[in-house]
């Protein structure tokens, strides 16, 4: 059986859609950094923030008015990905699609206010409008009742390659359930400090406001987005290989694993370029070693230091990102490349491109790849 | 389904779990790891820690380990060894809460303390695949793994992508299951909602105020015929059939017409190729709250009519993402023993249902096919049809 990706949708700090943030990437345009403080101390954290401006008009729906960031950010990405694939929400197409969202943080601005509430206030001063959106599967609940679906909605949760286990996810619905022409699956993550502390506190968050990937591993800078994919049966950008990812064990143990399902998810073919889910931590010498070991002559794309770390929806942006390459046959170049991979792609430029591969080596264990082919 | 594997607040193996659902063992206790003192429920159903502490050798601890993932190593150790060390390919696993507890320590240790000392290994152990990992690493395992959180519908859900997977023959064999540790956090939001209850949890009685919480992990070993066939182990009880549905009506409350829970059943009855009479026992949601067990209740009323009911949530409390798991492990049970778990706390039903609940006693009774449901926050609902064999 083979999937394809239909429509693809993005929200990211540089654009409310996929057509805003291309362009912006293919500029070599940088989103603005914030500052955001950790409300217990006098750390701050860099970040790239979405402006309130890409969501406003999703959050007016009812359904979403005292929703997290995390949900409006889904919708937008679900509708626009929609409308790219020429479908309508409430329509009967949308009827027969299932909703897949991929979830990291999942709703943590709610969490960390509702729990604050219970250390500092006790436990019946807890509001009962806040923990309901604090429960991962919310945003995935909110789209698909935005667009009018009641048949299948799956949350899946993980560290950042999560998305391209979601798209997996959706290839095996596809396959096993005739009832369904199409999935939507949706890549989300909404800005926090207490993630940012988080990873502070493990020593992979950036103390500046900028980062090198595939330089000095000094740590990342978070950015909240969502990216979304419709996959069904036909189309013009074929999924060529998909894989449920692999788990890994230690850092080691992280460069053979990754390695190992490299060689798998690629078959033995040369892919013309590949979107990396490098992000100024150890996941990029892991990505390097394979890189230079398996595909030493093909362009790597890194788009993470322009826009930031967006886990929950870093991989299925990766998607949206190989997509727009091969429609465009254009390669965006990577801001602030360090020197250690040779084939990093610096400058845009165009290209001859009709195969992709889309790699995510996750922070907590977890490790993926996808190829596409036009 | 060749293998099983339970850690449950009524027991930390199979057998255990089947002596207490035969004797109707009430698990909830008071709550002791938290302060409860401004909450209106004071109780749930832990599993005991001494339990959870076997999963590594004596004399060695380890305060990495969330209790999570205690529990994912137990459930998953005794689900491999009762299949004879079966080759999973992929598992599918649910659960709503992850390591939890461990955010809330971390955030607790923000609020009094400068120190950035120990907090690392609680931000790198919270997330929900960590305790999976660290059952895979400690069980000598290593697969990929599909985490769905799907609310209290999620361990159902796991189930059944993981016998879809296998029925389609994309996978050969696939562990499906589900975990949830208790914490602060849920246990307060289920209390600021007022669906929990400072009473006994009394499910599908006419005067029931709500849930308690509880907590475990239990793994199915789901095999196909033919891989079962090769290494020569014989199968449990087999996964006949699956289905979902969703009701968007509201995120915590069901549609009231119970639309929901019944297109889950009848797409799981679909699934299994069977009529509603061929289903001799239905493990309910039930989780004694007044919107769930209303419209279950109707659902199950309008599509079976008179059929034997419990929700085994009377003795061990709601698991949440491990509730469908270990719901269906519970139907394993029933149907290798011949019998109905009972529905214990029980006075009265509601007039309105025809359906005959197993009171406080377990019934000894032949069983064929069982019914499971599990439905949650969202709207996501689940059904899951096992038969002896």
């Amino acid at each position: 059986m083979k999937f394809f990706v239909q429509g693809i949708g993005a929200v990211t700090p540089l654009g409310p859609t996929t057509k805003e943030t291309w362009k912006a990437l293919c500029a070599g345009e940088r989103a603005a950094v914030r500052s955001m403080p950790n409300r217990l101390s006098d750390r701050s954290y860099s970040y790239f923030p979405v402006p309130l401006k890409f969501v406003s008009e999703a959050a007016r729906q009812p359904r979403v008015r005292r929703s997290g960031v995390i949900s409006l950010l889904g919708a937008v990405a679900g509708f626009d990905a929609l409308a790219d694939a020429g479908l309508k929400a409430g329509s009967s197409a949308a009827k027969r699609i299932a909703v897949i969202f991929a979830i990291c943080s999942g709703g943590v601005n709610y969490t960390r206010r509702f729990y604050h509430d219970i250390v500092v206030g006790g436990a019946n001063t807890a509001s009962p409008l806040l923990f309901p959106e604090t429960v991962y599967n919310a945003p995935a609940s909110h789209v698909a009742a935005l667009l009018g679906v009641n048949e299948q909605s799956y949350t899946l949760v993980g560290d950042s390659s999560v998305g391209l286990s979601a798209i997996h996810f959706a290839t095996q619905i596809l396959s096993m359930q005739p009832a369904f022409d199409r999935c939507l699956v949706v890549g989300t993550e909404e800005a926090e400090w207490l993630v940012a502390d988080a990873f502070g506190s493990w020593r992979m968050a950036a103390k500046r406001d900028e980062f090198e990937v595939f330089g000095q591993a000094t740590g990342t800078i978070f950015g909240e987005a969502a990216g979304a994919v419709v996959i069904g049966h036909e189309g013009d950008l074929q999924i060529t290989h998909t894989l449920p990812g692999q788990s890994f064990f230690s850092i080691r143990d992280s460069q053979a694993v990754t390695r190992d399902l490299l060689v798998k998810v690629a078959a033995g073919n040369q892919p013309d370029f590949i979107i990396s889910s490098a992000n100024g931590t150890f996941a990029d010498d892991v990505e390097r070693l394979a890189f230079n070991d398996l595909f030493e002559a093909n362009s790597v794309y890194a788009p993470k230091t322009a826009i930031g770390e967006t886990l929950g929806a870093s991989a299925v942006i990766g998607v949206v990102l190989a997509s727009l390459v091969l429609r465009h046959q254009e390669l965006p170049g990577t801001l602030s490349a360090g020197k250690k991979l040779p084939t990093i792609n610096r400058t845009t430029r165009s290209c001859v491109a009709s195969s992709a591969l889309v790699s995510a080596v996750g922070f907590n264990q977890q490790v993926n790849a996808l190829t596409l082919r036009r | 389904m060749t293998g099983l594997g339970i850690v449950s607040p009524l027991g930390p193996d199979s057998d255990s779990n089947r002596i207490a659902l035969q004797t109707g063992k009430d698990a909830v206790c008071p709550v002791t790891t938290f302060d409860v003192s401004k909450t209106r429920c004071k109780t749930a159903a832990p599993v005991p820690d001494d339990w959870l502490d076997a999963v590594l050798p004596v004399g060695r601890t380890s305060h990495r380990l969330h209790r999570g993932s205690k529990m994912v190593t137990l459930a998953l150790r005794e689900a491999c060894c009762s299949a004879d060390s079966p080759n999973p390919e992929l598992m599918v696993i649910g659960t709503t809460t992850g390591g939890m507890s461990f955010g809330e320590t971390y955030y607790r240790h923000l609020l009094v303390s400068k120190s950035r000392r120990q907090i690392a290994q609680l931000a790198a152990n919270y997330m929900p695949q960590k305790p999976i990992l660290d059952g895979q690493q400690l069980n000598g395992l290593r697969m990929p793994s599909q985490i769905v959180a799907n609310a209290c519908s999620s361990g159902s859900n796991a189930i059944g992508h993981g016998f879809d997977l296998v029925r389609s023959g994309l996978h050969h064999c696939v562990i499906a299951g589900g975990y949830d540790p208790l914490c602060e956090l849920v246990f307060v939001g289920f209390d600021s909602l007022q669906i929990s209850t400072a009473e006994r949890i009394r499910p599908f009685d006419k005067s029931r105020t709500g849930l308690v919480l509880g907590e475990g992990a239990a793994f199915l070993i789901l095999e196909s015929e033919e891989s079962a066939a090769k290494r020569g182990v014989t199968a449990f009880a087999e996964v006949a059939g699956y289905g979902v549905s969703i009701d968007t009506y509201h995120l915590t409350q069901p549609h009231p017409s119970g639309i929901g829970a019944r297109l889950a059943m009848e797409r799981a009855l679909e699934s299994a190729w069977m009529e509603p009479g061929e289903i001799d026992y239905i493990n309910g949601h039930g989780t004694a709250t007044i919107f769930n067990d209303a419209t279950e209740g109707v659902a199950i009323s309008e599509l079976f009519g008179r059929v034997p009911v419990s929700s085994t949530k009377s003795m061990m409390g709601h698991a949440l993402g491990a509730a469908g798991a270990i719901e269906a492990a519970f139907c394993i049970l029933a149907l290798r023993q011949q019998f109905l778990p009972p529905n214990i706390n029980f006075v009265e039903s509601d007039a309105i249902w025809k359906f005959e609940v197993v009171a406080n006693s377990a019934k000894v009774a032949p069983v064929r096919n069982v019914l499971s449901n599990s439905f949650g926050f969202g709207g996501t609902n689940a059904s899951i049809i096992l038969k002896s064999v």
